[in-house]
């Protein structure tokens, strides 16, 4: 396999570890985290992509930087409904599911 | 084996287990630090990828900006280290196990879309529209000038997020409410950063035209600054309304902009000779809004409501 | 009209981040944008119907250098109904400030309206996930609108719905992987020539599916959506219920209307339409079971979910090399019957919501036993609930009623007949959910009920719009028809 191949390889399996661990673990900051994770597994199988073309591919760093800037945006926004609902009363839940 | 196979290697595993542990570990606190690791590997491997500026937000942004953020929540509060999950050793096993096998299914799938790619790749051909566009450097160029729509909306996305956030305080007058510590040492420390910080984000700004860098790494520097000037009571704290106006005005410059060019050149378009000024303009107010709505985020996280 | 197309999501933005920066003038600004809003969506309607789709290439540069716009029949169809639940809502929201939660209500809608209007008109994916994105975090910012208690349910969509967006995005990717570019339009171009590409076609749609499933709570990613939309104020559950979960739906569409189709496809196809059939069931028996009546309404929607998904299979035979006209005709005619279904919902389920939320604000709850004998004190709600209930059960001559029949002849003349079991029975079980809470409103009153009187024009926005979903199927075969310009 070539260079970007094992990148993105590794890529893909950051994100499932990240996505299946998304779905099922209960602490929501651990959740945060595992979204944050997965995402990081989507960019990198998108930067490896880039890698592919010398010089790299300019389209996939820019959604990549656009998607850095929308990961902090939701992390930043969960984070402080996880303080308003740490504050308040136990979170209800309903099940299992996501 | 040559040292750059080996050093990637060494990236990729080290990657594989920061993520690992920070999924699985029992303490939140713990989680998070493992986690910022992972974020501080990942910018080296960007910068063995050959990608710098994404390598710089990385570092500012995913690792020193969501840091602050998750460091406000989970930091001194008694949940934090409270057991995160209480699942068994063997679930864990067969979660990693379905998650890797899900990780092949989709490597053999990605890897053979790879190996019949169409020749012409979108990269390319920004390539060659580079010299016609209004700044040198490509990614800029892809995200000022080929692509201004979607860095319009993404701004406007930060901006909700921070606006969200402030909508959960309080309703009768959210305002923002912090802790601030001026003990001598920090504020003194502050005081000798400061300048050289601003100095900083406004070099990452404008070398963004023709090397790595631009508004998103200058803005993770902005929030840095002001949220140091802010818990060490430097700079106070703005009123409610102020804060409104603060994470609105980069979005409605944005929007306005849109709006404007609409009606002369066409929605977004930017032509010479005014179209570098533009952009420079532009990732300016980028900046300060990144900058802001961030450290709105940060602040809205520590503010009781 | 060619050069007004991004002003559908530039202008709300802008007059969202105006109101965010001066609160005071939210109902009015909010009120004039989506008035002018209807307009101009019934202006792209014309528009479509009679040139064909719209094409805009943004910032200069076309395509795959820069990102283009594109209205079609479907997308001027969604831009429509869109506009006209946000109208109605905007009515309505404005009679009551417990029904806003808070004064950040208005900015935040409006954001919500504009990243709609640019998931409807997108032609680029990546594009199309930051679209995504931004209906989401305005979503999740109106839920969280609440209060306290929404914190929670706030948090797990956000959750949930940025985990979809990520889905969608990895297949986004591995989509630019084989075909080198972020438009749809040229990425089709690439699968077109006969190279092997089944396998990235199938991973490509498992992908993007299970991503916008979540985002659209089918069955059984759907246990974020009863506590989110029903936690919401009282203005904000009929925004989430009858448009925000159509973003999902609409890029769903779009991805099994454009890309190749082939025997792996077809099976996944069929699947998510079966789930879409236990979806009908399942969300239906759950609200019969409901104590309260948002409660009722939210797992309404996670019902109605399953029959959106219902094209799916009756649309896939069109996209296989193989296909024929008459394969082609069927799909046209499932498009347009689902479209009458997705904008029949977002018009009844805004009425029922916005008729809870009269309720809530008469009686002070929304349990269902304290609001025996509404119907003496808040005729005009039940009118309005009942109505609705009806209208979404599919009786003529509502929009509904034309969506399933032309559903109906779709599935006999593709020869999929089983699909008849959840397009009739889930009917069925709609009227039941809505005579069992009908039967409580026309009880007798307990005496010493509290009722508080509820402003005129909040009534008067719930009954227009539950009237306007029970009689639209009247003049709607001209409208349906122009729903499919451009698709296929």
């Amino acid at each position: 396999m070539t260079r970007p191949e094992w990148f993105v390889a590794l890529g893909l399996l950051v994100f499932a570890l990240g996505s299946v661990r998304l779905l099922f673990v209960r602490d929501t900051v651990t959740r945060l985290v595992a979204l944050n994770i997965a995402g990081a597994g989507v960019f990198l199988v998108l930067i490896a992509l880039a890698a592919r073309t010398d010089p790299p591919d300019p389209v996939l760093h820019a959604l990549v930087l656009t998607g850095i800037v929308i990961a902090v945006s939701v992390t930043g926004l969960g984070l402080v409904l996880i303080r308003r609902s740490d504050d308040g009363a136990d979170e209800s839940r309903d099940g299992d599911a996501p | 084996m040559t040292a750059a196979v080996v050093l990637d290697a060494l990236l990729a595993a080290g990657v594989l287990v920061t993520a690992v542990v920070a999924l699985w570990h029992r303490e939140r606190a713990a989680s998070v630090t493992v986690f910022l690791g992972f974020g501080v590997l990942l910018t080296a491997i960007w910068a063995r990828l050959g990608a710098p500026d994404v390598a710089l937000a990385e570092a500012a942004l995913a690792a020193g900006v969501t840091g602050a953020l998750m460091t406000t929540v989970v930091a001194g509060r008694t949940r934090s280290t409270a057991p995160a999950s209480r699942s068994s050793r063997a679930v864990d096993v067969a979660e990693g196990a379905v998650a890797v096998g899900v990780g092949v299914a989709l490597t053999a799938v990605t890897v053979g879309a790879m190996r019949s790619a169409a020749p012409v790749l979108t990269g390319d051909v920004a390539t060659e529209a580079l010299p016609d566009s209004v700044v040198a450097h490509p990614v800029t160029a892809v995200l000022l000038d080929f692509r201004t729509y979607d860095t319009m909306l993404e701004i406007v996305v930060l901006a909700v997020a921070a606006l969200a956030a402030v909508s959960t305080l309080r309703d009768a007058a959210p305002a923002l409410s912090v802790p601030v510590d001026r003990r001598p040492v920090l504020t003194g420390a502050v005081a000798a950063l400061t300048p050289v910080l601003v100095v900083l984000a406004a070099w990452l700004l404008v070398a963004g035209s023709d090397r790595p860098g631009g508004a998103f790494q200058s803005g993770a520097v902005v929030t840095g600054i002001v949220l140091l000037t802010v818990l060490t009571g430097t700079l106070r704290l703005p009123s409610a309304r102020t804060t409104r106006l603060l994470l609105a005005v980069g979005s409605t410059v944005f929007l306005v902009v849109a709006l404007a060019t609409a009606l002369t050149t066409g929605w977004l378009t930017l032509e010479n000779p005014w179209g570098g000024t533009a952009v420079v303009a532009l990732e300016a107010v980028l900046a300060v809004s990144i900058g802001v709505c961030l450290a709105v985020l940060a602040l809205a996280g520590s503010t009781r409501a | 009209m060619t050069s007004l197309l991004p002003a559908f999501v530039v202008v709300p933005a802008l007059v969202a981040t105006l109101v965010a920066m001066i609160p005071r003038i939210g109902a009015v600004a909010a009120g004039a944008t989506a008035l002018a809003g209807v307009v101009a969506a019934v202006a792209l309607t014309l528009r479509v119907s009679a040139d064909g789709p719209v094409d805009v290439a943004l910032g200069g540069w076309a395509e795959p250098v820069g990102i283009a716009l594109r209205a079609d029949g479907l997308s001027a169809a969604f831009v429509l109904f869109t506009a006209v639940v946000v109208l109605v809502v905007t009515v309505f929201a404005s009679g009551s400030s417990a029904a806003r939660g808070t004064p950040f209500f208005w900015a935040l809608s409006l954001a919500l309206w504009s990243g709609l209007n640019a998931v409807y008109v997108a032609a680029d994916l990546f594009n199309t996930y930051v679209a995504l994105e931004l209906v989401t975090v305005a979503a999740v910012g109106c839920v969280a609108l609440g209060g306290r208690s929404a914190a929670a349910p706030a948090l797990r969509y956000l959750l949930v719905a940025v985990a979809g967006s990520l889905w969608f995005l990895l297949a986004v990717g591995l989509l630019y992987a084989r075909t080198g570019t972020l438009s749809l339009r040229l990425a089709l171009d690439v699968l077109r020539d006969p190279t092997d590409d089944g396998a990235l076609v199938a991973t490509v749609l498992i992908l993007a599916t299970v991503g916008l499933a979540l985002k659209s709570a089918l069955v059984p990613l759907h246990a974020w959506l009863p506590p989110a939309h029903a936690g919401a104020p009282a203005a904000v559950s009929p925004l989430m219920s009858a448009v925000v979960i159509k973003a999902s739906i609409f890029v769903l569409y779009r991805l099994w209307t454009s890309l190749p189709a082939d025997a792996a496809t077809t099976s996944l196809a069929v699947l998510v339409g079966a789930v879409g059939s236990v979806a009908v069931l399942w969300g239906s028996l759950a609200a019969l079971r409901q104590a309260r009546l948002k409660r009722v309404v939210a797992y309404s929607t996670v019902a109605q979910v399953g029959y959106f998904v219902l094209l799916l299979p009756l649309v896939v035979p069109a996209l296989r090399p193989e296909a024929d006209d008459a394969a082609r005709a069927v799909a046209e005619l499932a498009v347009q019957g689902t479209v009458a279904m997705v904008a029949a919902h977002a018009l009844a389920k805004s009425a029922m919501f916005m008729a809870a939320g009269c309720l809530l604000h008469a009686r002070g709850t929304d349990e269902i036993a304290a609001l025996r004998g509404a119907v003496v004190t808040n005729p005009g709600a039940v009118l309005a609930f009942g109505v609705a209930g009806v209208a979404l059960a599919g009786l003529p001559p509502a929009l509904a009623f034309s969506g399933k029949w032309q559903l109906l002849t779709a599935v006999l003349e593709s020869g999929q007949w089983w699909w008849l079991i959840a397009l009739l029975g889930g009917g069925l079980l709609t009227a039941a959910y809505t005579v069992r809470v009908l039967a409580v409103f026309v009880a007798e009153r307990e005496t010493g009920t509290e009722n508080t009187p509820v402003p005129v024009r909040m009534t008067a926005a719930t009954l227009v719009t539950a009237v306007a979903a029970g009689i639209a199927g009247v003049a709607s075969a001209g409208w349906l028809a122009t729903t499919t310009v451009g698709v296929f």
